[in-house]
């Protein structure tokens, strides 16, 4: 098994700098007095490995294994490399049935010029929407036991995943906290669940942009919209070549009392060897709301989501994307950085017969593992 | 320093019920006992619940700001705002748990219990959203002698435990102890 190598060769490297750092500090030599230390001299890089992981028991009557699965094991490391550089990166070990598949989620290289520009590079999670850059692999920090379809691991609705180069911040506008994000990069693959890692599937780049605003007014309020084009080209059979615009938008309100999250995504297709364009439309409603006093442990919450796709769209017509769903459950936060999840889930695939499921998911994380000040774990 | 009544009349009962069998084990029983009860009459919890004082919101010297509105404050503290207008980094120190100016932010500024409050710094860090969380300090003392030290710094400490060497924020134009200040 991969997994355990993969993990333990993150915390030692998370590790690193902390023990090179001793090694470079000026020892007790009898050297002139160095001039007055720059503010760059002072700085300490830190560097900080968290863990998470779930497993769930499933027990459906859709034909799929069910019993105990282990979930993705993820391994995120965030590294300050100076005051205003920083790495971020994410590592996930997935189960399956021939063993684990290691993927890198993210790596991302960003320079902090000002709060208004931090200009990055790298793999990321692509700002379209809520989910896919809030929740990211870390199954303890959302609410349910899985993501929504739209956004699903591996989705072919959405591009997950984003290889390029962006540029975030927030601007001076007074109490509504508006951020923006801008960014241009290889868009999908050729397998279109997959983003292009190794070079862009054709001459023409993918790009995103996105604003979201969180009123000082209505603390825990954040709103936003998104806009992504990019030029598909799948390979044979299907061998279409398509421009592809995803409009986004979404409202989330996150005090838990009650939390509220709505989240919708238009992709539509136009074939250039001629077409009529078409549009396929995801989105998802979910509720919960954490209980107060002695039960603030326990959070209810329900779903409710969709993904219509248009029958002649060249793309996802064959992959045959349709979803609908309902699910309602209960969560229980046992312990600080560990919770329980017990799910129902109705659901319909490509028009087929609705399908029920029950899920028991257990999801944990490992806060604090590496060196340097600021570890948010084991401290505070 | 009062030792709890209860904890004084539970030694007193196990030293009386000892005595019966055995006068030596009663001693013992009874002497752990009254240390318990003395321990738990130390502890700072006590004395923390009773501190109820307005908290002041101190920065290092250098920092080129003075008066900082509410909403400000809060996208500070929440890590939205993490460079002052100098292009300088802000430095966030937050008292350790159980402190009684700690419990004051995280119900006046972050509205967040303690469990909401570590979910939200796992989930800020996970996101790349910041490159580090709070650091952590265990007494007023180190707090300022961070802030003093650290520029770019802000944290909070009771009004009691301000010294000169820091200075002191306005928050919507108020200072501690002024009618509408919304830190006491």
């Amino acid at each position: 098994m991969k997994l355990l190598p993969t993990l333990t060769s993150l915390a030692i490297w998370a590790l690193l700098p902390s023990a090179s750092l001793v090694a470079q500090q000026p020892g007790a030599s009898s050297a002139p007095a160095p001039a007055a230390p720059k503010e760059e001299d002072a700085f300490s890089p830190s560097a900080h490995v968290m863990v998470f992981g779930d497993a769930t028991y499933l027990a459906t009557d859709r034909a799929i294994p069910s019993g105990f699965l282990i979930g993705q094991t993820v391994g995120h490391l965030i590294a300050s490399l100076t005051e205003r550089l920083a790495y971020f990166g994410e590592v996930t070990a997935s189960s399956s049935s021939s063993g684990y598949s290691v993927e890198v989620e993210r790596s991302i290289l960003r320079y902090d010029v000002v709060d208004a520009l931090k200009i990055s590079g790298g793999r990321y999670h692509t700002p379209v929407g809520f989910w896919n850059t809030n929740y990211h692999h870390g199954t303890w920090l959302q609410t349910t036991v899985a993501r929504p379809e739209m956004v699903k691991y591996g989705s072919q609705f959405i591009p997950t995943h984003f290889v390029g180069a962006m540029a975030e911040g927030t601007l001076p506008a007074g109490d509504l906290g508006v951020g923006y994000i801008v960014g241009v990069g290889n868009g999908r693959g050729a397998t279109i669940s997959r983003a292009g890692d190794a070079g862009d599937a054709n001459s023409n780049r993918a790009w995103t942009a996105a604003v979201s605003v969180r009123p000082a007014t209505m603390f825990g309020l954040q709103a936003g919209a998104g806009y992504y084009s990019d030029r598909l080209s799948t390979p044979a059979p299907t061998a279409v070549t398509a421009k592809e615009d995803i409009t986004s938008g979404y409202v989330a309100w996150q005090r838990e009392r009650p939390e509220f999250i709505a989240e919708y995504a238009l992709v539509r297709h136009t074939p250039e060897l001629g077409g009529a364009a078409t549009s396929n439309h995801g989105y998802y409603v979910q509720l919960g709301y954490r209980l107060p006093g002695d039960a603030s442990a326990w959070k209810p919450y329900v779903r409710t989501e969709e993904v219509v796709t248009s029958p002649t769209d060249a793309i996802f017509a064959p992959l045959a994307l349709g979803y609908r769903g309902t699910l309602g459950g209960l969560r229980y936060d046992f312990a600080p950085y560990a919770a329980l999840k017990l799910e129902y889930r109705r659901e319909q695939f490509q028009g087929k017969e609705w399908s029920n499921g029950v899920y028991l998911n257990a999801s944990f994380t490992i806060p604090g593992l590496g060196s340097g000040e600021g570890n948010p774990m084991g401290h505070i | 320093m009062h030792t709890h009544p209860t904890l004084i009349r539970a030694a007193l009962g196990a030293r009386t019920l000892t005595l019966n069998a055995s006068r030596r084990a009663g001693r013992v029983l009874a002497g752990m006992l009254l240390a318990l009860a003395t321990l738990t009459a130390a502890r700072p919890a006590g004395a923390q619940a009773k501190n109820t004082g307005a908290i002041a919101i101190v920065v290092h010297p250098e920092v080129q700001v003075s008066n900082l509105s509410f909403a400000e404050l809060r996208r500070i503290f929440l890590g939205e705002q993490q460079y002052w207008s100098d292009r300088s980094k802000v430095t966030l120190l937050v008292r350790a748990p159980t402190a009684y100016e700690r419990s004051m932010v995280l119900d006046r500024i972050y509205k967040m219990d303690e469990d909401r409050f570590r979910q939200y710094w796992i989930g800020k860090m996970f996101r790349a959203e910041v490159a580090a969380g709070p650091k952590i300090v265990y007494s007023s003392d180190m707090a300022l002698n961070l802030i003093s030290s650290i520029r770019g710094s802000i944290t909070f400490v009771p009004v009691s435990a301000v010294t000169p060497d820091v200075k002191v924020l306005r928050i919507d134009g108020k200072l501690p102890g002024e009618a509408g200040y919304p830190l006491q």
